[in-house]
């Protein structure tokens, strides 16, 4: 499995998916954080003119990583859906413990990963009014 | 660890005019800047096409992209500041340490949001590339004034050199006159024009260019209405002559009637 080993220790419990099933919807309130271990994720988001797929992921991409930034998603809102894409296995990753590394770093460091997760949500989102609009 | 500390290059503020660029699209760079007051634009260039990709205010951060992604890459996008702005200037140096001391798990995150933010961005500007595309329907001039109707008016593509009136002798600004009339002619510039001279309802330009049968021909016209079209990154004005020199009325009477 070429999931990143450092990685692989946060990982609390393995999940499985049938095809097309919903690992995080959208709109929807969630903390949990994941990594896919095996098989293929769509990322779509719901715009006036139906589903779009912005994003597919694969072994070892994260999902969810936005519940780890409070300032940029209110509410730990879900900021888009993540589908099955075939059969997949995701972990669930230690989110207290991200959280804890995440409070670790300096100020000034926090605040450029801040601007940069802000910056994908914005970028996203114009990427998906401009597919649609 | 304390030497290492007295190394690092002290945070330094610098001021920029509104207009002025402050990171290159490509050029090697690797400071980060944070905006003490003012406003910045983020755009990615392709060709002649400036596709905004964010606006930045202050409080916020840029050029952390680079620096995120080990100094290895040139700069993404370029900046421009579009009003008189301090921005703090942070040399990686102060952050490199830190960095590399993180969690690897965050690490690992970040990498993630950075090539998901670098595909988000090349996303926009093709989208915005293909709406242009679909846009380039026949460009409509502006109706330079009702009461000139009556003359002839012909439509062209032609380029101009011109400038605010006052300005220095040497200053050239690029345009295209899109159409002209014995009353006024109509002008498409482009926007980022706009970002260092004022282009509003009322202001005066000095307009000079060599009309389709060879002629030279120079005016003074007054804006009467602009059409700021963001998607293209143009701005078409409608004119209205304030000045016309004996002779260059003469020429454009010719032309026109020609």
């Amino acid at each position: 499995m070429a999931i990143d080993q450092l990685l692989y220790v946060y990982v609390l419990s393995e999940e499985d998916y049938p095809a097309n099933a919903v690992i995080v919807r959208e709109g929807s309130k969630g903390e949990w954080i994941y990594i896919v271990l095996e098989g293929k994720v769509k990322i779509k988001k719901n715009t006036p003119k139906g589903m779009v797929t912005i994003g597919a992921f694969k072994e070892g991409d994260i999902i969810g990583e936005m519940a780890l930034f409070e300032a940029v998603v209110a509410d730990r809102t879900r900021t888009a859906s993540a589908i099955a894409d075939g059969p997949v296995k995701v972990g669930v990753l230690d989110t207290n413990r991200l959280l804890k590394d995440f409070e670790s770093i300096s100020p000034q460091l926090k605040g450029l990963i801040k601007s940069l997760v802000v910056r994908l949500k914005e970028t996203t989102d114009r990427a998906v009014q401009l597919a649609t609009g | 660890m304390m030497n290492e500390k007295v190394k690092i290059p002290p945070i330094v503020r610098l001021k920029y005019k509104k207009g002025e660029l402050i990171i290159k699209q490509g050029d090697y760079g690797i400071s980060i800047y944070k905006i003490i007051h003012g406003k910045v634009r983020i755009f990615s260039e392709s060709g002649d096409t400036e596709v905004s990709l964010a606006t930045l205010g202050r409080g916020e951060i840029f050029g952390e992209m680079t620096f995120l992604n080990r100094g290895t890459e040139a700069r993404t996008a370029s900046v421009r500041a579009v009003q008189d702005s301090e921005l703090e200037i942070w040399h990686p140096g102060r952050l490199s340490n830190e960095y590399t001391q993180m969690p690897h798990a965050i690490q690992y995150i970040i990498r993630q949001v950075l090539e998901r933010l670098i595909r988000m961005n090349k996303l926009v500007a093709q989208l915005t590339a293909k709406k242009l595309e679909k846009a380039k329907k026949p460009a409509t001039p502006v109706e330079a004034g009702a009461s000139q109707r009556r003359y002839y008016r012909k439509k062209m593509d032609t380029e101009c050199i011109y400038r605010p009136v006052g300005s220095s002798p040497k200053l050239a600004l690029h345009g295209k006159v899109k159409d002209l009339s014995m009353g006024g002619l109509g002008m498409e510039v482009r926007t980022k024009n706009a970002l260092n001279f004022s282009h509003e309802k009322g202001d005066k330009f000095h307009i000079n260019m060599v009309l389709p049968n060879g002629k030279k021909f120079a005016v003074t016209s007054k804006v009467l209405s602009t059409n700021n079209n963001s998607l293209l990154g143009t701005l078409l004005m409608g004119m209205e002559f304030s000045d016309v020199k004996e002779g260059d009325g003469r020429t454009l009477g010719f032309f026109l009637r020609g």
